[in-house]
This record gives structure tokens, sequence and C-alpha cells, in this order.
């Protein structure tokens, strides 16, 4: 019986009976036939007991809906197959994010399905326990404690939860009679608030337009990977940055480490840590010294501010030379520019002046009101600060805290350890979490009464002003899980008075419903609410272009003052980060995350400490020793990573493992950074997230969980870059490897009739009749910022098993598509990073094809190198002939529920793709530019009588890249955007000199610096 | 006399009757030292296939595959079989075709080792497929689906070179066994006897079936010979044709057939040694034998030795980056040590067999032989493995080591081969009685009093 | 596909034909007329013996040949997406109901039917035509678009004359020389990656 069968049987076990019937119904309907592998058993088909209009067997349906992964607010399309969410793909219409869709966005999914939920309603019993309990019982215990309660004594903590759903819990606290009331993201922008107040006096954040700077410096913002809303802005980036005919913006980053977003920067300056603040101001001195750009009439005021940051004073305490402060600051006012101080920029313990002073030199290079735009009032935090976290942790010490309820964080495992807050719960009487997940938090609750994952819930969100974004169940629950909103209302229906009086809606929904008829009134539309709701659905939200507001310089600008935080001798400064793939360790429990190599350590499944080559040499520590990293807060192991882009005094830790709980995936691994971190709130109320450290090598030694061979490309033109001064003048000349004579003529003449021979002799066989195609790919690399998004796509759209860790240390995941990276330069020439998407090349000359014994790896008529997983016996000889290394191998039974490896466990395997058929043990597998989406494109066009048109087929990779840095489409069509790029300027094949003739065509990354 | 030089020692050749004896003694029943033998290698044979079975259940994964090294020990061994089971059809076809007398005495020895050596090989390449129960499928058979084989794939030639050669050197086995059976059945009793009556397919030595017999035997050792060198140039094509750096090159045909010969008279010589200890035929097997293997040792070890010279000069002399880069990888990469013990057993070693002493020394033969063995199959292994290890694409270049799966099996394959061998030894002559007969000089009168 | 495109009328249709039908049906037995062209008006014969028929016995003695025989029920009344989706899909229960809320209320098996449906409960058929694993076979390429229309494929091509049958049974192999055949006589594609993805 095949995994999909299993899957809906699973279902059945699952949900109640008649969602039952609805989610077998169609199963039955015969998606069990496609991949189902002929067992004898009978197999039963289940019809519904009604039809539901809009599910048709084997047609996918799309509902629009917002993910709510991390704080940006994207607009999500679910697609929905036979009554389960099998993908997520970004909304194409959305304002944030434009269709795009980030690796853990993708991965909401394995949220939904993640094993490790709780089910249902859980109490703690006299043992200690927890067991099961009904939704009655569960509120009603939390009803009298309420009861018992003084309201002043209720506390609740919630994450960023900006919309109606906050707006819910304030007021129910509050008409309890209690000020409780807790936000917390571990990263809070409490540096770049604070900034802002002082130095514009308003507490709403700016809005950057990345799009709009042509020169970008960013101060430790790593706006690419987790900072605020990093789709939106790497659209905005690569809408500057990309090279579009002959031009393109320059981007400088500033930050002791080199974080991804910083291996996308043309220039990387390593300041002495935490004086990102004094070059800022040593800028802004250059700017008004020279009266450079124009700057705005009253920023002479700030001449006294800024008299001591000359670039000679300044050189000495930030490590950067003189020429090049003039230089910045010269660059940064010749044309339209922007500087972003966030990420681990503002995080150390002087964070809010390095903020302040980025905002003083945007100020006096007049950008703010162009590129640094106020009015959008982003809320990437709801207003979290980490000062009422310590608040509450005293109160929950003292025992002045009755009741705590958690929502949507988890400040036991994210906060650090020093604060206690787990011990502090302790004195806590009675603690509720509404938690999916038996996290840190969770575990130290006497009642979870589960929410809903935010693909099943009615809710809505407001990243910014004037975006108001809808979330609807895409499906129905997968478990006895209630939505939160809904157990509050009834909450106080059940305690009455004043509760019962001020909530009167029957469910969440409708309360939302409410407050969505105020924002209709507010919008004063013409059309009818229902009309408004219906329309608001579908298109994911309500949006509309916020109204930009000028700001003036606020009397606290004149204070500021950057005082560097001292580092004790012969300590390394350590920087604790969060991962670009696991966030704060939210994601931690998404196998694909898991699994998917970090961007910049190309590392899985563990916590590594990056350290430079140099230092490491000097402590005897290699690639992979096992290291202890002690801090006065205390001490943790990580695995060595060697990487040449960290300061030689600075050492990295990348946030997001270490968990105690959390589920099996996240459990036990690696370790978390927070036990490193002082406990004490900074001067404006945050998380240190600087800490000076000792490292020492405790002997152990551990293989690298990872693929990466070999960490240059030995000159074999892999990644290709051109700096633009050279591409503009004597243009782009694709690399050759030594041996690569040209290739003679006649060959490729007899290859190209070898192509044409074999099509006519297939298309006389009937094989698409009329159409031509030659499916290709062109991949950008100027646009590509290497942050993994296609490859989880590709996880979630081709039924990609996750291995795990013991095999990913041999080499063994699965990925068809992976993301290499190599170093260039290093010692005394700058470091450079390249990225290269690299997946099947689908040859048009394919090494792997002719050495099948079998014909399972075959030509097919449009140009692919398919792999009939059913023909496929296993000699693996395709992948040692194939030059790129992009044939996987099912080493293990992945598929089969009873084999050790089994990599779905139910019900994750709710979310495999029923289009694609699942490999089984002993198959070669690869990808096949998505084919199974290219034969549904040609069934509709054929269905229809039309031709396939251009865009009409987009590969999972191409569909989620934010950067839109990958086109896929008919080569021989010549008005295709990709035949098109095929023959751009920087284009190159990867080992040409192999004559594989590779559908892929790379654009060469182009650097805006004078040295490549 | 003690300034006369010490003559050769004259050799008393036996006669007719006593060869009959002598060799159908080593039919005789078996000590305590065989049964342990055979006990010893049947163990070994049957922890390979427990791996084997493990490894069907669990797949592949449980052997120590780290791409991008898809063939390892498995393949390694397959070429390393397929190799030894040359020197038998050279040692008896081609040296049968240009009259060598010394061949008679250890030429049967060579055929057994053929023949089982592609028993043994033949198994590889279905220990290695992910899925062994599809095997079946490299076969062109008609079918309903409507598929056929790939052609142009090496590996499909493969098939039809092992299956041949394994058909072809079993005949000429068992051919050149009919006249010793008939020996054999005439002194044997009990179940033998039956067992030999049968397989001797009713000889009785007239001329007429000796004149038909000579034919046959002439016919097939034609037949074989050109076999010699068509299947390991195949073998060795399941590389040449592919694009892998250290693969890619056309000297490989010549340079597998004369590592496999090498490796094959290596193991000749392994054989014998303790064999005519154990049968006591040292009057049949003596120096004068072990000197020609040697010889033949000494010219093949020399073109291997070339071989591995011509292969690090053109990968130079290419100027191709992929295959330098190849090549300093096996010399000084993380598998130096496997590339220079081949490097050392099978290209310094055998200049010691220039000094005659060494060619007549039966221990220090013994003693080489081995060294040659494990440098031929860690040749093998250098070829294959560590190719793949350091290919084109630098970020996909990895480290390979076997896991506990791939040894057992690597063991089992011997326990396989060696309890084959025994067995045989045991139940048919392994010196052709007849041909010793025909070599030796005039019968001498049987002593009177004897 | 008439009937298919006005529910109303099918419904309508349904009921009488079924009175009248069984009032005939209840009558003279009729031999059955399998292989012949539908020599019409065709009537479904009695069946007394239901162990002798080909196929696997259904918890609810459907008769393909009643419905979609005697009282020309398209097949696309039931399987709906035939022609629009890969699956054809099963007809609900509700479906059912449309008829025998009146049809057939006094035969057993339709008994049956109605007490699944009133008490909420589904019937569990059991899968006639099993095709080999890891293909995909979408049936709308096979029912609309050009090829299919030129090659004149109905669903008795692949499922035989099932208006004529008892109890369904799986007609044709559905192995891939099956399919091989009928592509190629068609001209149509005999590239593996059309049906094997």
């Amino acid at each position: 019986m095949s995994l999909l069968e299993r899957a809906a049987e699973a279902a059945g076990e699952a949900v109640s009976r008649r969602r039952f019937l609805k989610v077998l119904g169609v199963a039955g309907g015969g998606s069990l036939a496609a991949t189902a592998c002929g067992s004898q058993s009978p197999e039963k088909l289940i019809p519904y007991l009604i039809p539901v209009e809009d599910q048709v067997p084997g047609v996918a349906t799309w509902y629009a809906t917002t993910c709510r992964e991390c704080p940006a607010g994207c607009g999500v399309h679910a697609r929905v197959r036979e009554g389960r969410a099998v993908k997520l793909e970004g909304n194409p219409d959305h304002p944030i994010n434009r269709g795009k869709l980030c690796a853990r966005g993708q991965a909401a999914l394995q949220g939904l399905y993640n094993p490790d939920r709780v089910r249902g309603p859980l109490a703690r019993n006299a043992a200690g326990n927890f067991e099961p309990i009904s939704w009655q019982d569960a509120i009603t215990r939390v009803g009298e404690r309420l009861g018992a309660a003084p309201g002043a004594q209720v506390w609740f903590v919630t994450g960023n939860e900006a919309g109606t759903f906050d707006r819910l819990v304030s007021d129910w606290l509050a008409t309890l009679g209690s000020s409780g009331r807790v936000v917390y993201e571990p990263f809070g922008y409490e540096a770049l608030r604070h900034a802002t107040r002082e130095v514009f006096g308003t507490d709403e954040l700016p809005r950057y337009d990345f799009g709009a700077a042509r020169y970008l410096v960013s101060f430790g913002a790593d706006f690419l990977e987790t900072w605020a809303s990093p789709v939106e802005y790497t659209r905005g980036f690569t809408a500057s940055h990309a090279f579009t005919d002959g031009k393109m913006g320059k981007f400088v980053h500033v930050e002791p480490r080199m974080s991804l977003t910083g291996q996308n920067a043309d220039e990387w300056i390593a300041p002495v840590p935490g004086t990102e603040g004094v070059l800022a101001l040593a800028m802004a001195h250059v700017i008004v010294r020279d009266r450079l750009g124009l700057p705005p009439s009253d920023a002479a005021r700030l001449r006294p501010t800024l008299q001591s940051y000359a670039p000679e004073a300044a050189a000495e305490r930030c490590g950067v030379s003189a020429e090049a402060i003039e230089r910045l600051a010269r660059e940064f006012t010749a044309g339209p520019s922007l500087a972003v101080a966030g990420g681990m920029g503002a995080q150390h313990a002087d964070a809010h002046s390095t903020a302040a002073a980025v905002h003083l030199l945007n100020y006096v290079a007049g950008n703010v009101g162009r590129t640094v735009v106020f009015g959008a009032a982003p809320n990437p935090t709801g207003g979290s600060r980490y000062q009422r976290l310590v608040d509450l942790t005293q109160a929950m010490q003292n025992g002045s805290v009755a009741v705590l309820l958690v929502h949507g964080a988890n400040p036991a495992y994210a906060s650090p350890s020093g604060l206690g807050f787990a011990a502090a719960m302790l004195n806590v009487p009675f603690k509720v979490s509404f938690s999916r997940f038996l996290d840190e938090t969770a575990m130290q609750a006497d009642l979870i009464l589960p929410d809903h994952d935010p693909l099943e819930q009615w809710n809505d969100f407001e990243p910014r002003a004037g975006a108001t974004l809808l979330q609807q169940p895409v499906m129905q629950p997968v478990f006895d899980t209630r939505q939160s909103g809904d157990v509050l209302l009834e909450l106080a229906r059940r305690m009455g008075g004043r509760m019962a009086q001020r909530f009167t809606a029957a469910t969440y929904k409708d309360y939302l419903q409410d407050a969505w008829r105020r924002l209709h009134q507010q919008r004063g539309s013409r059309e009818t609410f229902e009309a408004f709701w219906t329309e608001a659905l579908m298109r994911g939200g309500v949006w509309s272009e916020p109204r930009p507001r000028g700001v003036s310089l606020a009397a606290g600008a004149a204070r500021v003052a950057v005082t560097p935080p001292a580092v004790p001798e012969a300590r390394f400064t350590l920087i604790v980060y969060p991962s670009s793939v696991l966030y704060d360790g939210r994601a931690a429990n998404r196998p694909w995350l898991q699994e998917l190599p970090d961007p910049v350590s190309k590392l899985g499944w563990s916590t590594w400490l990056e350290i430079h080559p140099d230092a490491a040499r000097e402590l005897g520590i290699t690639d992979g020793d096992i290291v202890e990293v002690g801090s006065d807060a205390g001490t943790v192991r990580a695995v060595a990573l060697l990487y040449p882009g960290v300061r030689r005094d600075v050492v990295a830790l990348p946030l997001g493992q270490g968990h105690t709980a959390f589920g099996r995936y996240a459990r036990d691994r690696g370790a978390n950074g927070y036990q490193l971190l002082a406990a004490a709130p900074t001067a404006f109320g945050g998380v240190q997230h600087y800490a000076a450290v000792t490292v020492r090598a405790t002997g152990e030694h551990e293989v690298l969980a990872t693929r990466a061979g070999n960490r240059r490309q030995l000159d074999r033109g892999i990644a290709q870059a051109v700096t633009l001064a050279g591409l503009v003048e004597e243009g782009f000349e694709p690399h050759h490897e030594a041996h690569a004579a040209p290739i003679p003529e006649r060959i490729e003449e007899v290859l190209d009739q070898w192509q044409e021979e074999q099509y006519r002799d297939w298309k006389e066989r009937g094989n698409y009749a009329g159409e031509h195609p030659r499916w290709g790919m062109a991949i950008d690399l100027s646009r590509c910022t290497g942050c993994s998004a296609c490859v989880t796509a590709c996880y979630a759209e081709n039924n990609l098993p996750v291995v795990g860790r013991e095999l990913m240390q041999r080499g063994r995941e699965m990925s068809w598509m992976r993301i290499e990276r190599y170093f260039e330069g290093g010692g005394e020439h700058p470091l450079e990073v390249r990225v290269v998407p690299m997946l099947c090349q689908q040859c048009g000359n394919a090494p792997c094809e002719p050495v099948c014994p079998v014909f399972a790896a075959y030509h097919t008529p449009d140009g692919l190198n398919a792999q009939v997983y059913n023909r496929c016996v296993g000699t693996r000889y395709c992948s040692n002939n194939c030059p790129y290394k992009v044939r996987y191998f099912n080493w293990f039974d992945y598929q089969e529920p009873s084999d050790p490896t089994f990599s779905w466990p139910e019900p994750l395997h709710w979310q495999l793709n029923p289009d694609v058929t699942m490999r089984s043990k002993g198959v070669m597998e690869k990808c096949t530019f998505c084919v199974q989406r290219i034969r549904g494109a040609q069934h509709q066009a054929r269905m229809s009588g039309t031709p396939l048109r251009d865009g009409d087929v987009v590969t999972a990779c191409q569909q989620s890249c934010p950067a839109d840095a990958i086109v896929f489409g008919d080569l021989n069509d010549p008005g295709s955007r990709v035949s098109r790029l095929a023959t751009d300027g920087r284009g190159y094949h990867v080992l040409d000199g192999l004559n594989t003739r590779p559908a892929i065509t790379y654009l060469a990354r182009v650097w805006n610096r004078a040295e490549a | 006399m003690a300034t006369v030089a010490r003559p050769e020692p004259v050799r008393i050749p036996p006669t007719y009757s006593e060869i009959t004896h002598d060799i159908a003694a080593t039919l005789g029943r078996p000590g305590r030292i065989y049964y342990v033998l055979l006990g010893f290698v049947i163990t070994v044979m049957l922890i390979g296939a427990a791996a084997l079975l493990w490894q069907v259940r669990y797949g592949l994964g449980v052997a120590g595959y780290r791409p991008p090294v898809m063939w390892g020990v498995y393949i390694t061994t397959f070429v390393f079989w397929v190799g030894i089971a040359h020197s038998g059809t050279l040692v008896s076809a081609i040296l049968y075709l240009f009259r060598s007398a010394w061949r008679t005495a250890v030429y049967r020895t060579a055929e057994v080792m053929t023949v089982f050596a592609v028993m043994t090989a033949g198994l590889f390449p279905l220990i290695h497929v992910g899925r062994i129960w599809y095997a079946y499928w490299l076969i062109p058979y008609p079918n309903q689906r409507q598929l056929w084989v790939n052609f142009k794939s090496p590996l499909l030639w493969d098939v039809f070179a092992v299956t041949t050669y394994f058909t072809v050197s079993t005949c000429f086995l068992i051919v050149g066994l009919i006249p010793d059976i008939a020996a054999a059945r005439d002194v044997a009793t009990g179940w033998r006897k039956k067992l030999y009556a049968i397989t001797a397919l009713a000889w009785r030595g007239t001329d007429q079936q000796w004149r038909h017999y000579t034919r046959a035997y002439l016919y097939l050792a034609a037949l074989a010979t050109p076999l010699v060198l068509s299947v390991h140039s195949v073998v060795s094509w399941d590389f040449a044709v592919s694009i892998v750096p250290g693969w890619h090159t056309t000297i490989f045909a010549p340079y597998f057939v004369a590592g496999a010969i090498y490796s094959g008279c290596a193991l000749v010589i392994t054989l014998l040694v303790p064999l005519r200890k154990m049968f006591k035929l040292e009057r049949y097997i003596h120096e004068d034998h072990f000197e020609n293997l040697a010889k033949l040792l000494l010219l093949t070890g020399m073109l291997v030795g070339y071989a591995y010279v011509v292969e690090y000069f053109i990968a130079w002399y290419s100027g191709n980056d992929a295959e330098r880069s190849s090549f300093y990888f096996r010399a000084f990469g993380q598998y130096w040590w496997a590339t220079w013990t081949m490097i050392i057993c099978n290209g310094f070693l055998p200049l010691f067999l220039w000094f005659k002493t060494i060619r007549r020394s039966i221990p220090a033969m013994f003693l080489l032989s081995l060294f040659i063995n494990l440098g031929m199959w860690f040749e093998r292994f250098v070829i294959i493995s560590v190719s793949l290890a350091h290919e084109y694409e630098p970020y996909a270049m990895g480290h390979y080591t076997p896991s506990w799966v791939d040894w057992s099996i690597l063991a089992g394959s011997f326990g396989w081969f060696f309890m084959w061998f025994l067995l045989f030894a045991k139940n048919f002559p392994m010196v052709s009685i007849a041909e010793v007969k025909e070599i030796i000089p005039m019968p001498r009168k049987e002593r009177a009093h004897a | 596909m008439t009937i298919g495109q006005r529910p109303v009328l099918a419904v309508a249709t349904c009921v009488i034909a079924t009175i009248l039908g069984w009032a005939g049906a209840l009558g003279a037995q009729q031999p059955l007329a399998a292989q012949q062209p539908p020599a019409a008006p065709f009537e479904a014969p009695e069946i007394s013996d239901t162990a002798g028929l080909k196929g696997p016995r259904q918890p609810v003695f459907f008769r393909h040949d009643v419905h979609t025989g005697q009282y020309q029920i398209d097949c696309r009344y039931c399987h709906s997406s035939a022609e629009t989706a890969p699956y054809p899909g099963m007809p609900s229960m509700k479906t059912c109901m449309g008829c025998h809320l009146i049809a057939g209320a006094s035969i057993p098996e339709v008994q049956k039917v109605r007490e699944a449906a009133t008490s909420n409960r589904v019937i569990e058929w059991i899968k006639v035509h099993r095709m080999p694993p890891f293909v995909h076979f979408p049936h709308m390429r096979h029912l609309k678009g050009e090829t299919a229309v030129k090659a004149e494929i109905t669903c008795q091509t692949c499922h035989g004359q099932v208006e004529r049958m008892p109890q369904v049974y799986q007609f044709s192999s559905l192995k891939m020389g099956w399919c091989l055949d009928c592509h190629k006589t068609n001209k149509v594609t005999t590239d593996c990656s059309a049906c094997h993805y």
C-alpha cells in the first residue's frame, strides 16, 4: 500500500467521521491509483456523503491566506488537493512578497502537519505528567482559576499578534482588570525604536525603501535573512542592486561577521565590534563638513554632535581607515542612498546609539523622506520589549502572579538563561499554554490548550499601517485543537458578568468579522460588507499605500554619542545571531529547515561556532572539532567551523538549536546560544547579543553534516563573476577550463542534427505534435542571494525525503537543488563568496543517458533528461558520469513507513504531492524541471485547445525565488524570457568544455567594485 | 668433489602407474586440516551472505557509499575477480596453442581458478545494484511492456562478456577433465565411482575418442584465446567510455588485460604452493613451473608498471586541468595510502623477479604473490573509487570509507571462491593425469622387485 | 451528455423510469444481450445467481446494466469529473438519493443505500480497475482534446460495455503494453515521461 493511501487512511483515523468522508472521498476517487504500489489488498473507493463544490478529484484548489512564520506577514496561496494542503506559494498580487516565499514560509506546512503537535488539550496530573482531557473540562478549569485569582495577578504573554487577536487579548485582560500584558519577540527592535524616539521624537519605526536606493550601507542589518521583512527587502534590494542594462547599485555591508547579507555586498567592512555607530557618525561628519549631497537646512545643528567624529579620530576607534570613511561618505551622497542599522548591528550594549547614528547619517544625507519614510508604521514586533519580560519574571519570582497565560511565545527557551524565566514559572500556581507544540515553556505549564495552526485559523495580521491581511482555514483542523480566540471568548462567557457583557461574539470568526465591519466602514467602500469580505478573502486581505509623514530632528538628536562596549583582553567577542533558517529557534522542529544547509555555513542539524582560520590555528582548532565556548553567563559546546568571514577577534554562533523539548526534530540537538547571553537588559531595554567569551578545544571531533566537499572552485568557472567596470568596458568573457579547446564546428552540427532527428523520430510517433519545446532555464547570479528558498520549495513540490543528521554527514541528503558556495580571495585580497544554485542541467548531450543499461535515464523529445523511476535498477553509473553530480540515490527506503529511515511520520505525509511518484529504495532520482507541472500545463493547454504560452509552466524553485533569479521556459521560442536571457552577454554554461550542452544558462555575478 | 659446481638435482620422472597413483591419491579421504579449512571458508562465506541479506533488506545505504563515490568495494572486487579469471585461460589455452609443455602441471589449477573466479565476479554486479530483484532487466527479453535494453551502455556489454567467458571457460575445464575423471573412475569406489562414471561421459580412451578429444580441445582453446583479450577489454570500457577524470583514457583495455593476467598468475602461485604441499605433488609441480610463472609475472608486471607511468604522464601531458588534479589527488590526496600500496606492490616488488634465486624460491614467490594480489585489488580501488571522489564539481567532492558490510561481502567472496576450490580439489584431480603422462620421457621399465 | 447537463430532468426521468422499469423487470425474464449492439430498448435481466458474475462483489449489488443500460443514464451523470479531471470521481451518496429518495424503494439493495444515506454512512465500494503503479492516467485527456476525439475513445473503449454488466469487472488489462498498443495505433505520444514522472 502506498504512502498516499496510508495518508488517506491516516486522515480517516485522525479526524472525525464526517471529515473522514470528506478527506477520503476524493482520495478514493482515484488519487491513490497514481502512486499505489500495486498491493493486492482490496482498495476501497469511498464516496462523499455530500459533494464539496470546489473539490474535484485530482484538481487542486487554491486558498489565499497569510504566512505567520515570521512577523513579515507575507501573503500565501495554499494549494489544496483532496482536502489537504500540499504546497504553499506566494500570493502574486500581495503588497509584501509579490508571489514569492522564503524557506521558512514554505516549511509552514511542516508546522501544520508536524507529528509532534499537541493533538488535544492536556492537563498535568498528580504525577506531574500530561494527560489528555476534554475541551469542556479544560476550559472549566481555567475559568475557575481565573474566577478565583485577582485580576491584577493574571499575566498574558503573547508573541507578535498585531491585529484583531492582539486587541482581543488586551481588551480581555483589561476587562479582567489586569495590566499584565507582555508581548515578547526575542528580536524586539528595541534599539531602533529607542533611537527613533531620541532622534525624531516618534514611536513609529521608519520604512526603508531599498528599491529606490542606488547606494546602500547596512550597519549589521541582515535584511536578506531575518531582519523585519526579508522577502520584501530582497525584492527591493535586487530591484536596485541587480545588474540591469548596464547599471546597478552598490551595497556596502558593515559588520564584524560576514552574514549572508554581507556575502551579497560589493564591499564588506568589518569594524571593531560595536563601533558601527562611530563609522556612521564619521561619515555624517564628512558629509556635514564638506556639505556633500543636499543636506537639510538644519543639518548644521549637528556640527557639535559630530565634532568629535573626524575621520582620523574615528578611524582609530572603529578600525576603518580614514580614506575609506571619506570615500564612503562621498559615494554615499553621490545619489539616492540609504543606510540601515539593524540585525546584529542593533543588538549590542550600545546599539541604540548605533541606530541613532545611522538615523543622523540618513538625515544629513537627506534620505529621510526619500528612502527612509515615516507613516507606514511597520510593526515587526507588536511592540515587544525585553524589559517587560524581565518585569514579569520578577513578578513571578516574588509570587505576585496567580495565573500565567502564554500564547505564541517561548520565553523559557528564547531568553537569556540567566533570566531564569523557566525557574520563575514554578512560582506561578497556574500556568496555561496555548502552544501547538510541547516547547520549553509549554513543558512548564499546568494546562495546554493547543491553538489551531495558522493555516487552520480565522485571523488577521497587520504588519504595517494600511495593510490588513486575512488568514482563513485552508483545510479542516488536523487535530482536536481549538482556536485561542474562541477559547478566550468561551472563557469570557463562562465567567459571566463584565466579561460576558464585553465579549458577546459567539465565535472568534464573528469577533473578527465585527472588527472587519468597522474596517469596512472606515474604508467607506460602497460595496456591501459581504462583498468586501469575500473579496478580501480572495485577495488575502486589504491594503493601501500609506501616506508618508514628515519628521524633524528632536532634541535628543544632539545628545547622540557612541560609546562602544569595551572587550576584555584575551577574549573573543561572540556574536549570537539569528539563524536565517531557524530564526530564533521557533522553526527548529521543521525537518525541511533542519536539513536545509545553512546559507552561510552549509551545515544542517547542528550548532557551529564560526571562527577565523588564523585564530583557529592559534588555538589548534580545525573544522569539525568540538569546542567549548564560555562567557560570564554560561558555556556551550559547538562544532568549530573555520570561516574567513569573521574578524580574527570575533566568533559567531547561530541561534535556533539546543532545544530541551519541542519535538523529535528539535530536541537535544546543537546548543542554545541564549545560555551565553547576559540576562540584564541593555540601556534601551533589549537583549545584548554580544558577549566576551573564551574558546577552547575539547579534543572531540565530529564529521561536519554537509555535502560541501571543496570550498574553492579550483578555477573551474562553476560560479563566475565580473566587475561592473570590467563588464561595461570590455564585456564578459566566460571562463574556459584549462583544457577546453573550442569544440569543433562539426561536432556541434552533428549534435544539432542528432537532436533534430531525435525530435522528428519522436514526432512521427505523435509526441508533442505541433509543439517543439526545449525546456530551459536561466539563473541570474547577480540576483541570486543564496537564501535557499528554492531548495525548500523543491522539497515541498517533489516529495524529497529528509534523511537526518547522520546521513547528511555522509553526504546523502536528497536535495535535487543545492546552493553551492565557493570562497574566492581571502588573505590579503578581499574575501569574496560566490553562490550558484546547482540542479540538473538537463544537458542536450547528457553523459548520464547513454550509460544507463535499461533506458531509465533517457532524453525526452522536449529536451529533458527524464528519469523513469520504476525502470531504474540502480547501477548508479548515471551519477558517476554526471559531471554536475545532481543525481541522487535512494540509499534507503525513505518512503516505507516500516523502515527505520522513514521520512514522513504521520501526519507529515499528508503534505505529499499526489502528482509526484514516491521513489523507493535502490532508485536514482533527480530534478526534471518539475515535469509534473509541465505535463499539467500541457494537459490544460490541450483541453482548452490553446498552445502553451511563455510563463504557463513555472517550476517550484522559480516560483519561490524572492530575488526572481530563476527564469524557466521554452528555449525554442525566440520570444520567451528564458531564450532572451540565454543569449545575454553575461551568460555561461557550467563546465562548458565537456560539451554537455546544458539547458541552464547562468548569468555571471556582477560586483560593483574595483577588484573582482 | 667439492670443487665441482653442484649439478641441478636430477629428477627421476615418475612412471605412468605412479602418476595415476599419486594424483588419484589426492582424491583420497581428506584429513582434518582439510575440514578445518573448508569449515573456515564456509563460515566466512556465510558472514558475507548475512551482510548481503542485511543490505537487500535495508538498502545499499548500509554499505559505506558517500556521494559522489557511487561505486566502491563491490565494483572494485568485481573487476578484481574478473581479472583473476584471466590467467586461467591464458595458461591453459594460449600456452596450449604454443605447445609449451610446462603448463601441464599447473593448467588445471589455473582453469579451476578461472571458472570459480568468474562465478565469484558474476555475483558482484548483482550485489552492487540498488534493486537486485530487477537485475534481470539487464537481459534483453521480449516483454509485454515492450521495453528493450540500451546496447549503448557498457554495463550491458559486461553482461554478455562475463556470461560468455563463464560458459567457454567452463566447457574448457570440463572437456579437459574427461580423461582424468575416467582414470579416477577406475580407481574410485562407492558414490564417487558413480559420479565419475557419469562425468567421464563414457570415456574409454579408445584411439577414436582420443582423436576427437584432442580436436575438440584444440578448437576450444582457439575459441577461448581471443576471450582472454576481449573480456577484460570490455570490462575496462565500463570506465574508459565515461567522462570521469581518471577513467576516461584509451590505454585502459591493454592496461586492464595486462593487469588481469598479472593478478591471475599471482593467484595461481598463491594456490599452487599450499596445494603442492598438501597433495604431495612436489614431483609434478616444481621450481621450473614457478620460474615460468614468475617470468610471466615479470612481463605483465612490467607492463602494468609502464601503464602507471603512462597514466601519470598523459594526465600531465594532456594539460587537462581535471585530469591533472585527479591524478594529483590520487597520489597526495586522502587516498595516498591506497595509491602507494598499489604502486609499491605492483610496480616495485615485481622487480625482485629479475633475480633467478627469487624466481626459484617457492616461499619468496608465495609471499610476492600475496603482495601482488593485494596491490591489484588496490589498483582497482584507486582507479574506481578514488577517481570518483575527485571529479569536476568541487563542491560535490567527497571522501568514501567502506562499512562493515562492504568488508564482510568482500571477505565472503573469498570464502565463496575457496569453498568451491577446496570442494573441487578433493573430488577431481588438480593435475592432469593424462597430460603429465604425455610429457614425461619414454616410460621406464617397472623395477623387477617393485 | 444531455442528462448530465440537466440534473432536474435527470432525476425526474430516473423516478419514472425506475417505477416503470421495475414493473417490467418483475415480469418475464429477458436473455442477457451483452455482446450484440444495444437492441433498444435494452432490458436488464433478472439475476438470480450472483455468485457466477465476474468482478469483485460490491457491498451493494449496484447494477450498471440497469442504470446505464436500461435507463440510459449517462456515465458522467455519476462519474462527473471524467472529462474535466484526471480522476472520474465517485458519486456522492447525495447523488444516489437524488433518484432513490423515491425510486426503487421496494428493492432490498436500494434500501441498503437509503439506510446508509439516512444514517450519514457511506458505501465503501471495492475498487475494480487496478492500474499498475507508478503511472499517471489523466482521464480527461482520453475523453476530450483533439486526438482523443479523433480516436473516438469512449468510456467503453477501456472499461468495456459497462452498460451490459450486472456487476462490473476489469475489462482491459490496463498493463503498459495495452496502453502502448493504443497509443501507437493512434499515433500519440509513447514518451515514457508522458505518463511516468
